[in-house]
């Protein structure tokens, strides 16, 4: 089969034609030749999954961003191969499939929003030496001020969002969903929170250095 | 250090203090991006607005990776039927 241009694409996936659905096939099957790749050869996560299982989910996806293609052709800005555009679309499916899936019994309720998200001092250190009288105060108000510094400069649904994705490593777009916001804008939230932190901090004299030094063996 | 302790530190000073674009605008330019990454260029060199906000943004490297390594699969016939 020839490549098509980005012209011949648009032109075909547009037709009136057998040549849209001929297209409309070709799209599919290329995506999901990329999704399937990605599945079985990107996610260690799903290395437990037979193959035909991923061909099944890779075949789901590819319908699902194909037809997702078709609702969108008109912002298509040609800057780049369509079938890059295309495969961005279907990336967006499958991850989001996947973080669905993962995150589908996570609740934000879950996150301390205003108790202490921090654990106490002396569980923090690994190793088998531990630190010494003088340096195990030094964490625990070290910790006492980050987590103060977290009540006093943060809104509580800054702290839940901050804490979900930034620590316990929840996917924005799970948490934008229970948050009832868009992605976007709780990405703003999330960078104004850490800024606010940031500046707080370092106004006390912490430093990354200082902190991180402190915690290490 | 415990792992969660580290992640609120890193993600706190990692904090860039200027104004950087958001998940919209990285969106509308990393296809653009991932087609020179795959090809071979320097992600330094291109768009380092882009370049920052896949840093700070989980959610947006996720993606930005995943096309990427598409990208280069196609490029060298590994998704080939």
């Amino acid at each position: 089969m020839t490549e098509r241009t980005n012209e011949e694409w648009l032109a075909d996936l547009q037709s009136d034609s057998d040549r849209q659905g001929e297209a409309i096939q070709d799209l599919q099957n290329r995506l999901q030749r990329g999704i399937f790749y990605y599945l079985s050869r990107e996610r260690s996560d799903l290395s437990g999954l037979s193959t035909h299982e991923l061909t099944q989910m890779a075949q789901d996806m590819a319908q699902d961003a194909t037809l997702r293609v078709m609702q969108n052709l008109t912002s298509f800005r040609g800057d780049s191969l369509f079938t890059t555009w295309a495969t961005r679309v279907a990336v967006r499916v499958a991850i989001s499939d996947l973080r669905r899936a993962r995150y589908k019994d996570f609740s934000l309720d879950s996150i301390t929003a205003d108790g202490d998200v921090l654990p106490p001092a002396s569980t923090l250190v690994g190793g088998s030496r531990p630190p010494g009288p003088e340096r195990a105060a030094e964490q625990t108000e070290i910790l006492a001020k980050v987590q103060s510094t977290l009540n006093d400069v943060l809104t509580e649904r800054q702290q839940q969002a901050l804490i979900a994705v930034a620590v316990r490593g929840v996917p924005l777009e799970i948490v934008a969903e229970q948050m009832q916001t868009n992605r976007n804008a709780l990405y703003k939230l999330i960078h104004d929170a850490r800024r606010k932190l940031r500046t707080h901090l370092e106004t006390q004299g912490l430093s990354l250095d200082y902190v991180l030094n402190l915690f290490q063996e | 250090m415990d792992d969660q302790l580290r992640k609120l530190i890193d993600c706190i000073f990692d904090a860039h203090l200027d104004t950087i674009i958001d998940c919209e605008t990285c969106g509308s330019q990393f296809n653009c991006f991932a087609e020179l990454v795959a090809g071979g260029a320097d992600a330094h060199d291109l768009l380092p607005a882009v370049e920052e906000h896949l840093l700070c943004c989980p959610d947006c490297r996720e993606e930005y990776e995943a096309l990427l390594a598409i990208v280069r699969a196609e490029n060298q016939g590994l998704t080939a039927s």
